[in-house]
């Protein structure tokens, strides 16, 4: 062994531990950065030297700089975001949805129910009372622009989903050109060698943040790229290319947007719609923007439907029958007029365009026979029969049941999707919570660890320059021999 | 297990906003008084207790309408009473004029008194409320019976009943009906046509006042028993107006009942337990109070601090 081998494995250490602070210190001005995979420099010891009958090390050198990633972790924080982010859509939309049923903060349709009927109670008791009359007709105006806002609020929901799309699908074709480029950038840089542990973490990042707006899953290719696709098999990136979705209005569904995926290196949309919709809980943003939009709030709408187009044709029917105090008979008191065809269904978007068929109070049928022939004003046998209505029960899709009675299990109803929802978003921003404190338990940056490491290396590097000092000295001595 | 920065920062945040958004929904309660402040709180109550809500609803309704009933009814049998007391003058009159010892001035001047008593009766028969006839029936907007100075010519058209005899029922349970008023026509005039189902009340007192003019003791003496049936068909009206007030009293009773009673069904399914509420607020307050001071303490502490 040479003196100068005291130099070489000095100069080893120094450059070693000089590098492994370097990673300590990435690690540390990284402790806060989202994604990032805390890195550790991998220490090997020099390939040893036969230096006469013992062979001796050749110092240490850094094999590789690590990233401390757990693939099976992403990956399930991959599929738990997409289900975070289809619950947290349908949380956002049931609960507007809710809101519009809430008789619990403010007066709504129920109220206004039973308003109406007991304004006809009033009119039974003075029949040919303008006040009562005017009240009738009050009661049924509101009641009726009650149904009309509501369908309006609930189609409104389901436009607006519809509209979200558009801001949606830009997202997602931005990230998806963006993990193509990261795809590109790894390849070159791991091809020349070198570490891309940082593009590595932003891609996985993306990923990530893209399964929250749809649901993917994707491949770690041999040549560093990823390829991403839909879990049934579409692909949406692959190498350097990336797929894109687009729009397109779809007359078969109230010209409400179809979503077309063009895939990478295509230039064909094929539409995707039915496949992101499937309602399994786990379709990210886009699926339930779909769902919100294709079904979630449709049972709402033709429920309203039902009661508004049951209320018309029971009390029309009874109305009908009864005479005005003009002796006119035969008067529908809502529009439009609902045929009744056994058994008793319902016309869809009569919600929407449920109107006051009576304008003028004293059209009102109060009476179960012609008044102007006895003058019998006071007869008030027709609006008994109407105020009766309330407590009646009528065969409906969910069975018998009063008018109050149908509206009160919608509110149920209501109640009921915004729980699901609101628990399908607790259960999965619960379950993403777990997964990533796994994941800052294994990549996660700790501040003191790295203080220590940091104690460590630069006693390591205090140590090599020391080596050199005394293989300087060493040198000095040998040629000090020489003078 | 390993722990990170990053790791206890996320669960610290983690920890405040569950605890933030405890007391918010809890101070919500307070606020409110209620527990369930959106159906989505407690959709199976929420339903119920929107069911209770329309029942209690219902249930004022039909108070409302025996309100009505009541003040009908107890018009209708006021104006009973009078017509009574009209018949009972009548009565004494008749008997006295029925004696042998008055001549026909006397009995002339009877007969004008009859006829005051029976233009009494018609106008009672007319009464009011509200603007509207209680003895019409049906007609209730003009009144049942003609007045003396009312009527079209020629001939005495007076007491002619020109309502109805139907019932004016209001509603006083889901079920139930109750008809508020009675027929002045079956009252005053025994049906229609007059004395069809019962004695002719305002007839009755027309012959009387012939007999008087004509000074017919016979016809005079036997007007009484037909008076005397009169004033049995008055009390039976009566009778039956009077069952029919303490029928709605009753109902009244029943549904002042079921009143307290779904009131008090709706208020344990929607109204907060302030105790419990309050107390778990306590709580609540204490742990966030914890969290922040611990987490405080916590993250003071660092490698950092002991490496100079």
């Amino acid at each position: 062994m040479s003196v100068s081998d005291v130099f070489s494995i000095g100069v080893s250490a120094l450059y070693a531990q000089k590098l492994a602070l370097e990673v300590t210190s990435e690690n540390i001005s990284n402790v806060n950065t989202p994604g990032y995979s805390k890195q550790t420099a991998i220490l090997e010891s020099g390939i040893p030297n036969q230096d006469g009958r013992f062979p001796v090390g050749s110092g240490v050198r850094v094999a590789s700089i690590r990233r401390v990633y757990d693939d099976f972790l992403q990956k399930q924080l991959v599929s738990s975001n997409s289900s975070a982010g289809n619950y947290n859509t349908q949380q956002t939309a049931m609960q507007r949805v809710e809101q519009l049923f809430n008789e619990f903060s403010a007066a709504g349709l129920g109220t206004d129910l039973t308003s109406f009927f007991n304004s006809w109670q009033d009119l039974a008791d003075n029949p040919s009372g303008q006040a009562e009359r005017q009240a009738v007709l009050a009661q049924g105006n509101t009641l009726v622009s009650d149904f009309q806002r509501m369908n309006n609020s609930l189609n409104q929901v389901k436009s607006d989903a519809n509209q979200s799309l558009q801001g949606l699908t830009s997202d997602v074709n931005d990230k998806l050109k963006r993990l193509a480029v990261l795809n590109d950038q790894i390849h070159q840089l791991e091809f020349q060698g070198g570490n891309a542990n940082e593009l590595r973490d932003s891609r996985d990042k993306l990923i990530q943040d893209l399964s929250e707006k749809v649901s993917v899953t994707y491949m770690n290719e041999p040549d560093g790229t990823v390829t991403v696709s839909l879990p049934q098999g579409a692909t949406l990136v692959t190498g350097n290319q990336a797929g894109s979705f687009s729009l397109e209005p779809d007359p078969s569904n109230s010209g409400f947007f179809k979503v077309l995926l063009t895939g990478p290196g295509s230039s064909v949309g094929s539409d995707v719609t039915q496949i992101i919709t499937k309602a399994d809980g786990s379709q990210g943003e886009i699926g339930a923007t779909l769902q919100v939009r294709d079904s979630l709030v449709d049972g709402f709408i033709s429920g309203l439907d039902e009661l508004a187009y049951n209320l018309a044709e029971q009390v029309n029917s009874v109305h009908g029958s009864g005479y005005s105090l003009s002796g006119a008979t035969g008067i529908d008191f809502f529009s439009p007029p609902s045929t009744p065809t056994p058994p008793a269904s319902y016309a869809a978007g009569y919600s929407r365009s449920i109107a006051m068929n009576i304008t003028n109070i004293n059209d009102i049928a109060t009476a179960s026979s012609d008044p102007t022939v006895n003058g019998t004003t006071g007869d008030n046998g027709n609006a008994l029969k109407i105020a009766a209505l309330a407590t009646r029960s009528i065969s409906m899709s969910t069975g018998n049941s009063t008018f109050s009675g149908y509206y009160n299990s919608l509110v149920g109803k209501s109640g009921v999707a915004a729980q699901v929802a609101e628990q399908g978003a607790i259960q999965s921003s619960a379950g993403i919570k777990q997964l990533q404190e796994m994941r800052d338990s294994a990549s996660g940056v700790s501040l003191d660890e790295e203080l220590a490491n940091l104690i460590a290396y630069q006693k390591s590097y205090e140590g090599a320059a020391k080596l050199i000092n005394v293989g300087t000295d060493m040198l000095d001595t040998v040629l000090s021999l020489v003078r | 297990m390993r722990v990170t920065d990053n790791a206890t920062a996320r669960m610290v945040l983690a920890t405040l906003q569950q605890q933030q958004e405890r007391v918010y929904t809890l101070q919500q309660q307070v606020s409110s008084g209620m527990r369930i402040n959106a159906p989505s709180d407690d959709p199976v109550s929420a339903q119920q207790a929107l069911d209770m809500k329309v029942l209690i609803a219902a249930n004022d309704q039909y108070s409302r309408n025996i309100n009505t009933g009541n003040t009908w009814l107890a018009q209708m049998d006021s104006s009973l009473s009078d017509m009574n007391n009209v018949m009972v003058r009548a009565k004494e009159l008749a008997t006295q004029m029925a004696n042998g010892i008055y001549d026909a001035g006397a009995r002339q001047n009877a007969a004008n008194e009859i006829q005051g008593l029976k233009d009494q009766l018609i106008s009672l028969g007319n009464t009011q409320i509200g603007g509207k006839y209680i003895f019409g029936g049906f007609v209730s907007d003009q009144p049942p019976f003609i007045t003396t100075d009312g009527v079209p010519s020629p001939g005495d058209m007076a007491g002619d009943f020109k309502g109805t005899d139907d019932p004016i029922n209001v509603q006083i349970d889901q079920q139930s009906f109750v008809a508020i008023n009675y027929s002045g026509g079956k009252l005053l005039r025994g049906g229609t046509p007059p004395g069809s189902s019962g004695t002719d009340i305002i007839g009755t007192l027309d012959g009387l006042i012939t007999a008087l003019n004509n000074n017919d003791t016979g016809s005079i003496r036997s007007s009484i028993d037909k008076i005397n049936s009169s004033m049995q068909q008055m009390q039976a009206a009566q009778g039956d107006v009077g069952a029919r007030e303490n029928r709605l009293e009753k109902a009244g009773d029943v549904l002042t009942g079921t009143r307290d009673y779904l009131t008090k069904a709706l208020s344990g399914k929607q109204d907060a337990d302030y105790l419990q509420v309050l107390s778990d607020l306590t709580k609540q307050q204490t742990a966030y109070q914890a969290t922040l001071a611990s987490t405080a303490m916590f993250s003071k502490i660092s490698l950092l601090d002991y490496m100079r």
